[in-house]
């Protein structure tokens, strides 16, 4: 609309519409009602013959004139002072659609006035019939502004037809008109008791002024329950998006619902206590609470009813810093700043990015958020947001919670606008990312006499990288446990995979035993899991050390469950501890086969990036309490939950109490979204439009800068692949799992999807859905037939697990597939930062390179004679 | 930088621009009628208390009397232009507005402030005593600083190639202290106030037969007009001087109606203080109310010469939206009809007891 915006600061975010209007309409009210009760009062003294009551009615007019028209009538003419200032292209589409309502209530205006004037200063001079009359005009012209008032008010609540028909009678009587002027008219009844109870309680004469106490209860009490009716008739014409609002789904407003509940109830109290007889030096003073209660009760409905339009100042038509609805995609294409000639800046440089980020502030974020001040202060609310977190938090807002408008801007606008907030309002610096120092791991590579060993012993972990939360305190997603399989191969001719006669060990690096030394996850197994554990023991009874169990179904001897975690006694970080395997014969203990394997484990979830706080481990790794709490914190707030509290309180969840997940069997609330489409869904929001992998290195520790770098593997370290080659970008990822979720009839996954934008397709019908942890990427849509890779993308072509994926799989002779190909992500030839052969340990034991087993025609690891036959699977021999 | 980048864009209508015009300039003329005798009757009484003539007295009780009225009718009348201008000029209005929001928005407390101590000048008259002077002081100081701010935003309003200041002050203090035009229109206003207060005052007084003191005061508020008269002109002229040399030509032959009608008011203007000095009250009002509706349009013909590179005021889409508008003109026919029963019924039922 291009109006210059006053820059107010502290002041911003409304705050002075607020004072103003809730001063103005609490006397507003009054000077409706209370028309009513001048009559009224002045007929019952009439009724009584009272000459008492009448110079009670003259005096409380007094007050009446005083009070509306020096407070009144100007506050009046400050709100639409105060909002023309604020918002003027509101005010100015206000007043040019309902001109005329506003030149009716204009004359309404002169009517009050007039009748008033002559009402008070003919008090007593006057004849009854005529005095009477005048009363009653005066309440007529008042009821009649409120009348066209709140047919303004409303409409910008809820416009019915108008955006379509752009007609005057279609705004003004809109769906909210008749509950709302039922509603306010009780409220101006009861504050014509309210009022009254001040002049009531000064009365000087003692049974005048229990009289006239009671008589003014009456007022606040009888229509209570009108008011109450059309309170929820009023809320039931409001369309599903301001119900929503009001009932819970914008926070803001949560504390004046609540408030207005609780002051309800506390009103019609104070109503009861006033008529109870007592000194009026008690009852004066209760007579101002409850006049200072009365402008809290108004302010907490008003607060509701405008919070209930957001993120609109004209419901569906003008967003509350002025764009228009429907103009947000053209602003993005065009740039913001370049909308009005008021933006010094008109597109963002280098040089002026915090300048330019400060005009976007004043032009999109302003209206509602104040800088320092009462109101929506932007400070507290980005306190925790770095650069990245900043951006992100702007890319997604209203987007799930649609109580804040969309960011209307190109790319560059968004880096400015998170400038100014983060480097401008925080003066925080965006570091460089340092470089971390990683000890070099000791590799020792165990023995193998090709010559004459007669097994050969494969091991490795299921997962390539296994992730811990280790805020055990807040709660737990990913408790510890992680799962070390083995085969034991006879070497021979024809190889055999044995498992009969045999037991299999697996053992810890010194300084690994004690995990429980280094997390609260033991401390809080009963809340967590809702069982009490042995330190050092996880939900699945393993150790750290134990025998492996033989799995007949795969010819595999199973770990599930070692509750490994990165952190070694001795202090520091290392997420790739090397176990020792070993297979003895079953009855003379004899040691037939030993090899190491690396139990890759992280903690290197990156929540703080945008949830704040520090790393708990070495400042490299690991949930702090900061960081947890900030996420039970936004949990809470968006969910009702009370998850913070709990944990305060000693009683963390496991997130899949609720949520279902299939990592961990957990059925959870069948009717909520499981955690993993649950947490891309909704982070898919706000990291959105991220290059290749970012937005996946920004969680998970998979990216080059990160400490833990567990994408090692082949494709990863040689083929020069990303998360997003098999899985997609996290918008096509998300879309994959809550599509599944939203074919179960999950409801809430459509709220996710609304606005995640597939990339890697061009629509969400071709995205194909899949379920977490047992659907995944196909190694064969690349690698058709076993062949060299053709392509680059496994995304969208799931195995249905959890049958045929990778690290279920075997090869016809019934090895698996990790067995000689390593774990997902460490394919081998692996490549691992803390050791460039540590993932390697197995190839390069039995066959010298870091190769595939077998691979580069080592067919001789298992086989005592050259094989010329392709077995195991297709393209063996010609595979590289 | 353009300042036509800087102009918002205007909004369709629901009727023809000439209505609001119309009902602008006419609600505009009573407005400033009461505007300038609420603040003309407080300086008048200002003056008299911090002269503290014990004879003034009576003048000056009748002026506490009245003062509020004054106060909470120039407030009703200046809401009825100030909303048919803002739905012709609110794109050039609510630009200003925002450029000196604080001083803006301070008028709203500024009126309380002084509309409150006009009610305790009032109603505590007679037990005041030396405090009357303070709280007529900060009636009339206030509604001075009220008029002195509305004299800055309806001047910054006519010049957007001044709004570029926004750039380096965005937070609403701006005042448009840069136009030669702001003092001597502020000073012409004040002149007029105190004129029309007398006036008033001399009205007041002659209605009333009985009061042997009142042909002492009518000749008082006439002497009062004529002198602020001449005063006015003489401001009236620096006004003129100040103009842009583009709008003042138009004033002294360059455009007839624009000549005509300042001419016209001009010479009535002469007239009526050849009548004030005759103390001929009746007369001296109807010339007085007619200068001043002259004048009136004369300043919105001024406004529009201001805006006339930018925005002319006829080129509007208009929507056609009768409905609302018949039904605001028969609102206002029964409102007035009502309103005239009641004063007229004030007026004659008075005497009789309940």
């Amino acid at each position: 609309m291009n109006f210059p915006i006053w820059e107010l600061h502290w002041a911003g975010g409304g705050l002075l519409i607020a004072l103003i209007s809730v001063f103005h309409v609490y006397i507003a009210h009054f000077a409706v009602g209370g028309g009513l009760f001048l009559v009224l009062t002045e007929l019952l003294a009439y009724r009584r013959q009272s000459p008492e009551i009448m110079d009670y009615a003259k005096r409380h007019t007094k007050f009446f004139l005083l009070v509306t028209m020096v407070l009144g009538g100007i506050t009046g003419v400050g709100i639409w002072f105060i909002i023309s200032l604020v918002a003027p292209a509101a005010t100015v589409s206000l007043i040019h659609t309902f001109v005329f309502g506003w030149a009716i209530e204009w004359v309404f205006f002169l009517g009050e006035i007039v009748s008033l004037f002559i009402y008070y200063y003919t008090f007593g001079r006057m004849s009854r019939r005529n005095h009477l009359a005048m009363g009653w005009l005066y309440f007529f012209f008042g009821w009649m502004s409120l009348f066209m008032i709140n047919g303004i008010i409303g409409f910008m609540l809820t416009p019915g037809d108008w955006p379509a028909t752009r007609d005057f009678w279609d705004g003004f009587f809109n769906p909210t008109f008749w509950p709302a002027l039922v509603f306010r008219t009780c409220i101006a009844l009861m504050f014509a008791g309210l009022y009254g109870f001040v002049t009531a309680t000064w009365e000087k004469d003692a049974p005048t002024r229990e009289t006239m106490v009671r008589y003014c209860a009456l007022w606040l009490l009888l229509p209570f329950g009108v008011l109450l009716l059309s309170g929820w008739w009023y809320l039931q014409v409001l369309p599903e998006g301001p119900r929503a609002m009001i009932l819970g789904a914008n926070p803001e407003i949560a504390p004046f619902l609540k408030g207005f509940v609780q002051i309800s109830a506390l009103l019609f109290a104070g109503g009861l206590a006033m008529a109870i007889r007592m000194p009026a030096a008690v009852k004066r003073p209760m007579a101002v609470t409850l006049l200072v209660i009365g402008l809290l009760y108004m302010g907490c409905f008003e607060w509701m009813r405008e919070a209930g339009r957001r993120p609109y100042l004209i419901y569906g038509h003008m967003y509350s810093n002025a764009i228009l609805a429907g103009t947000e995609e053209a602003i993005s294409k065009q740039g913001f700043l370049a909308t009005s000639g008021w933006n010094r800046n008109q597109e963002v440089t280098p040089d002026n990015a915090l300048d330019a980020g400060k005009e976007i502030f004043r032009g999109q974020c302003a209206s509602c958020h104040s800088i320092g001040g009462p109101l929506n202060d932007i400070k507290p609310l980005t306190a925790v947001f770095g650069r990245f977190a900043m951006e992100s938090m702007i890319r997604g807002m209203g987007k799930i919670h649609s109580y804040m408008p969309r960011f209307a801007g190109t790319e560059l606008e968004r880096g400015a606008l998170a400038s100014y907030i983060v480097e401008g309002l925080h003066g925080k610096k965006t570091a460089a990312a340092e470089a971390l120092a990683r000890p070099e791991a000791a590799l020792e590579i165990p023995p193998f006499d090709a010559e004459n060993c007669k097994y050969v012993l494969l091991a490795w972990c299921t997962l390539g990288e296994k992730c811990i939360s280790d805020s055990d305190a807040h709660f737990s997603f990913l408790p510890p446990g992680s799962a070390l399989v083995a085969q034991l191969v006879r070497r021979d001719t024809r190889p055999e995979i044995v498992t009969q006669a045999v037991k299999l060990t697996y053992l810890p690096p010194a300084g690994f035993e004690n995990p429980s030394k280094h997390v609260d996850f033991w401390k809080y197994a009963p809340s967590l899991l809702g069982k009490e554990l042995p330190a050092n023991v996880s939900a699945k009874g393993l150790g750290l050390s134990g025998e492996m169990k033989l799995n007949e179904k795969n010819l595999t001897f199973v770990a599930d469950g070692i509750p490994v975690l990165p952190y070694p006694d001795g202090g520091g970080v290392n997420p790739y501890p090397v176990f020792t395997i070993e297979a003895r014969d079953a009855s003379s203990g004899e040691l037939l086969a030993m090899t190491r394997v690396v139990a890759p484990i992280s903690t290197e979830i990156g929540c703080r990036k945008c949830h704040g706080g520090e790393w708990r481990r070495d400042g490299v790794t690991g949930i702090s309490a900061l960081t947890a709490s900030d996420v039970l914190a936004r949990h809470d707030r968006r969910h009702k939950t009370n998850l913070l509290i709990q944990a305060e309180g000693g009683k963390p969840v496991l997130c899949q109490s609720c949520h279902p997940d299939p990592l961990l069997n957990a059925a959870g609330k069948p009717e909520l979204l499981n955690l993993p489409a649950s947490i891309h869904g909704f982070h898919a929001n706000y990291m959105t439009g991220m290059e290749d992998a970012l937005a996946c290195h920004a969680c998970h520790p998979t990216g080059p800068d990160s400490h833990t770098r567990c994408a090692r593997g082949v494709h990863a370290s040689q083929a020069g692949l990303t998360c997003v080659n098999c899985h997609g970008t996290l918008e096509d990822h998300a879309l994959s799992l809550l599509k599944a979720e939203k074919e179960a009839g999950k409801a809430k996954a459509d709220r996710l999807m609304r606005h995640i934008k597939p990339r890697l397709v061009a629509t969400v019908e071709e995205i194909s859905p899949r379920q977490p942890w047992k659907d995944e990427p196909d190694c064969l849509t690349c690698h058709l037939d076993f062949a060299a890779p053709q392509g680059d993308s496994a995304f969208n072509h799931w195995v249905r697990g959890p049958e045929g994926l990778y690290r279920t799989r075997s090869d016809d002779a019934g090895l698996m597939c990790e067995a000689c190909h390593g774990p997902t992500h460490a394919e081998y030839p692996a490549v691992n930062p803390f050791h460039p052969d540590l993932d390697a340990i197995q190839p390069l034991q039995y066959q010298g390179a870091p190769g595939p087993i077998g691979s580069g025609g080592n067919c001789a690891v298992c086989h005592t004679e050259e094989m010329l036959d392709e077995f195991h699977h297709p393209n063996i021999l010609g595979g590289k | 930088m353009d300042p036509t980048r800087l102009i918002p864009q205007a909004l369709p209508i629901p009727v023809e621009w000439g209505w609001f015009y119309l009902f602008q300039v006419l609600t505009f003329i009573l407005h400033i009628l009461v505007m300038n005798v609420m603040l003309g009757a407080s300086i008048i009484a200002l003056v008299h208390h911090l002269r503290g003539k014990r004879e003034t007295e009576p003048l000056t009780t009748t002026i506490s009397v009245k003062l509020p009225f004054t106060i909470a009718f120039a407030v009703n009348f200046g809401v009825a232009p100030l909303l048919f201008m803002q739905v012709l000029y609110g794109q050039f209005l609510y630009t200003s507005s925002v450029l000196m929001a604080v001083y803006w928005l301070a008028v709203v407390g500024l009126v309380i402030a002084a509309y409150g101590s006009a009610y305790i000048y009032d109603f505590r008259y007679p037990s005041l005593g030396g405090l009357k002077t303070v709280f007529i002081g900060v009636t009339t100081a206030c509604l001075l600083a009220t008029a002195f701010i509305f004299t800055n935003n309806m001047t910054l309003m006519l010049n957007p190639e001044t709004w570029t200041g926004y750039f380096d002050n965005p937070g609403g203090t701006i005042l448009n202290l840069s136009d030669p035009t702001v003092l001597p229109r502020f000073l012409h206003i004040v002149a007029s106030s105190t004129a029309l207060g007398g006036l008033a005052l001399a009205l007041i007084y002659s209605c009333r037969t009985s009061d042997p003191q009142a042909t002492h005061w009518i000749r008082h508020g006439m002497n009062w007009y004529a002198f602020s008269t001449v005063v006015q002109m003489a401001l009236g002229l620096w006004f003129l001087t100040a103009l842009p040399e583009r709008i003042s030509h138009l004033l002294l032959g360059g455009s007839l109606p624009h000549t005509l009608v300042f001419a016209a008011g001009a010479t009535l203007g002469i007239f009526s203080i050849s009548n004030a000095l005759r103390y001929n009250v009746r007369t001296t009002a109807i010339i007085s109310v007619t200068t001043i509706s002259l004048m009136v349009y004369l300043r919105d013909m001024v406004r529009d010469a201001y805006l006339s590179p930018y925005f002319q005021v006829s080129d509007r889409v208009v929507t056609g939206e009768y409905l609302p508008f018949v039904l605001f003109v028969l609102t206002l026919a029964a409102g007035l009809v009502i309103v005239a029963w009641m004063l007229k019924t004030a007026s004659t039922d008075t005497e009789v007891r309940s």
